[in-house]
């Protein structure tokens, strides 16, 4: 696997703590996770691309979190990332049950704002550390 | 255990489960929420305060006017206080959460009917919901060769909640309240108002004549709590033919230039060559602009040329210039008509600024600058344009933590740069970078300057909770108010103000809405005021017994 030992903490967060819940349709507070049959997820991850490839994200997530997975890199400017995650949460509405994300404190902003002006809502925020935010969308 | 994430003040549970089940009667349960994950995103803030102190009761999405109407009845018999956001992206000025806890969110974005855009007289009829986007969209679909101008975040925010706010962009209509005509408002009486020449039966000049007859009410509806805007009358600039927009940058190596700066551009901009609310951005800023990834994934920001908790050296603040090729100071500005009267102004503008700065002065244009994203990202703006490039400010320092302190000034070179160097200095006191903007006004500056810090440690919180306090106390010991401020700090910039204001503040309050049921705490007018007993800030305003005039 190309990615390496230090980025695998966030797939971990995102899994236990984004996933999971997404796709057990578990609404909870910010920080909380709870364990749930994972082979149920029909999930989209979008990521900031200096974390690795699309392919490289999806075979993490299958791994961790047994399901089909897509993964999208946010780049261009942040009107582009913007523009994109408001498509990219719309289409997922009608195709998939999971949607989270690990993106830098300025994309999470333009992220948040897409999806909820798109009428979505968070199960789960979280900043790793302070450049690093992982996050799981209601559908 | 209650069964509701909060409560507004004063309302037992019983009462406001009977007011939620009203509203729910009226517009559904779809379109009144109480659960925490609906709740969720109107707690996201980036002051330094705690989501609970700032935690909704219930979020509520109407359509038209007449729930509206509606609503604000059922909200007094219940005394259940409604928090109203168009949009809700007042980022850095407490997001779209209320100032107080328990209040129910009146969200508006579901309001998003661009009801008129008269291309004759450039101007339109918007919404709540409207963005700034959508209106460029519409520009676009119509072939409409009209511009409107946008605050930063311009494709996300909405003419009527920035107007409301009284922000501000960076075309020849910057100053947007001045440039909006005509608004309905629903009262917490339930009345629906509408001003300016709005009352008379067909009326034809309701976007084109501000002050209709008698006194002029508009300003009383912004930055307020006296009522609901549901309409508001926007006026948009002709777009200038081709050639017929020029932007251009002037970089400058020295902290020191700025008193010199002002003192170039101000007759300029007041004999309108340089037409526009143009800027003076500092190095901070500019850098923040440029974060890049590195090839393993190891984002440039302040923590790659600065390890260290205190505030940025001199020595690095150079290092970072050198590295980002940016300027102590960095003026953006735009010459705007036909390509002869922008070639002529152009050689006014640079002449000056050659005359005084020689070669200390880098003057780049759009053909100079190529596709340099910074200068888009200004570009953009200047033109009414979308960009979200600002929000690249929340990766320089990260942890998700944003506070625009933003006094205004006398646009006068000595005055600049004193409070350039008061800022800097409370700044550096705690830690903090001068990360600033002056937008020049018509004969004021915007000093807008962002506290960037992490919310993820505690201590970095407080530490900018206090700083802000105290830049504050020391702008308005030297004379200076603020003219816009985040809902953690309104009722001491209220204060600043002086008695008189807040007496009548406070008047016009109890005389349009009793009941305190609308945004109590906007602009630190409440007539319940609650003392939240906030942990960071004992000893500071919030701390202190809260007084009614």
């Amino acid at each position: 696997m190309m990615i390496n030992q230090s980025r695998r903490a966030f797939f971990k967060t995102v899994f236990t703590a984004g996933a999971a819940i997404a796709a057990s349709g578990i609404a909870t507070q910010t920080g909380t996770a709870e364990a749930v049959n994972p082979c149920r997820i029909k999930g989209v991850c979008l990521f900031v691309p200096s974390l690795g490839k699309a392919n490289e994200f999806v075979a993490e997530m299958n791994s961790r979190a047994p399901g089909e997975w897509t993964a999208h890199p946010l780049k261009g400017e942040m009107m582009d990332c913007y523009l994109e995650a408001g498509r990219l949460y719309e289409e997922a509405k009608g195709t998939a049950n999971t949607f989270v994300g690990v993106v830098d404190p300025a994309t999470f902003g333009v992220v948040h704002e897409a999806i909820t002006n798109n009428g979505g809502s968070f199960h789960y925020i979280k900043y790793e550390e302070r450049n690093r935010v992982t996050f799981s969308a209601q559908l | 255990m209650s069964r509701f994430v909060a409560l507004p003040q004063g309302v037992s549970e019983a009462t406001f489960a009977k007011a939620i089940q009203e509203y729910r009667a009226l517009l559904g349960e779809g379109r009144v929420r109480t659960d925490p994950a609906s709740l969720q995103s109107y707690m996201k803030i980036m002051i330094p305060e705690t989501e609970e102190l700032h935690k909704p009761s219930a979020v509520i999405y109407p359509k038209t006017v007449k729930e509206i109407q509606a609503i604000v009845t059922i909200a007094n018999k219940y005394k259940t206080p409604l928090w109203t956001v168009s949009t809700g992206k007042n980022m850095g000025y407490g997001s779209a959460a209320p100032a107080t806890r328990g209040q129910i969110v009146l969200d508006l974005k579901t309001m998003k009917k661009i009801l008129h855009v008269d291309e004759e007289l450039g101007y339109c009829l918007v919404e709540p919901g409207v963005t700034y986007y959508d209106l460029q969209q519409y520009f676009k679909k119509h072939k409409m060769n009209l511009w409107v101008d946008v605050p930063a975040p311009s494709a996300m925010a909405s003419p009527m909640g920035n107007t409301a706010d009284r922000g501000v962009g960076y075309t020849p209509y910057g100053e947007h309240f001045l440039f909006s005509c005509g608004m309905e408002v629903v009262l917490a009486s339930g009345d629906v108002v509408r001003t300016g020449t709005g009352g008379v039966p067909n009326t034809t000049s309701w976007q084109a004549n501000k002050w209709g007859y008698g006194p002029y009410v508009d300003g009383i509806f912004t930055q307020s709590n006296y009522g609901i805007l549901t309409k508001l009358g926007v006026w948009l600039m002709k777009g200038p033919p081709p050639g017929g927009y020029f932007p251009f940058l002037m970089k400058f190596p020295k902290v020191e230039m700025l008193a010199d700066i002002i003192k170039t551009l101000m007759p300029l901009r007041l004999a309108q060559i340089i037409p526009n609310a143009c800027i003076v951005v500092n190095a901070g800023w500019e850098a923040a602009g440029y974060f890049t990834y590195d090839k393993n994934g190891k984002g440039t920001n302040r923590e790659t040329f600065y390890k260290g908790k205190d505030s940025l050296p001199p020595k690095v603040f150079q290092q970072i210039m050198d590295k980002y090729g940016v300027g102590a100071w960095n003026f953006y500005a735009a010459v705007y008509g036909s390509p002869e009267q922008v070639a002529l102004n152009w050689k006014y503008v640079s002449g000056s600024f050659k005359q005084k700065f020689g070669d200390q002065v880098k003057i780049i244009t759009q053909k100079e600058a190529g596709d340099d994203p910074i200068f888009e990202y200004r570009r953009q703006l200047m033109m009414g344009g979308s960009t979200l490039q600002e929000f690249g400010l929340y990766n320089w320092r990260g942890g998700g933590g944003s506070m625009w302190f933003a006094p205004v000034a006398a646009a006068r070179p000595s005055e600049c740069d004193r409070q350039m160097r008061l800022a800097t200095d409370v700044l550096n006191k705690y830690g903090f970078d001068y990360v600033s903007e002056f937008i020049v006004g018509w004969r004021d500056m915007h000093h807008i300057i962002d506290l960037l810090y992490d919310r993820t440690d505690m201590e970095e919180m407080k530490k900018a909770y206090r700083c802000f306090d105290e830049l504050l106390t020391v702008f308005t010991n030297n004379g200076w108010g603020t003219y816009r401020t985040n809902t953690a700090f309104m009722d001491k910039v209220s204060h600043s103000y002086g008695p008189g204001m807040r007496d009548i503040h406070y008047r016009l309050k109890r005389a349009l809405d009793p009941n305190n049921i609308l945004a109590p705490g906007k602009s630190g007018i409440d007539l319940n005021p609650r003392n939240p007993g906030y942990a960071f800030n004992e000893g500071l305003n919030r701390g202190r017994p809260l007084d009614i005039p």
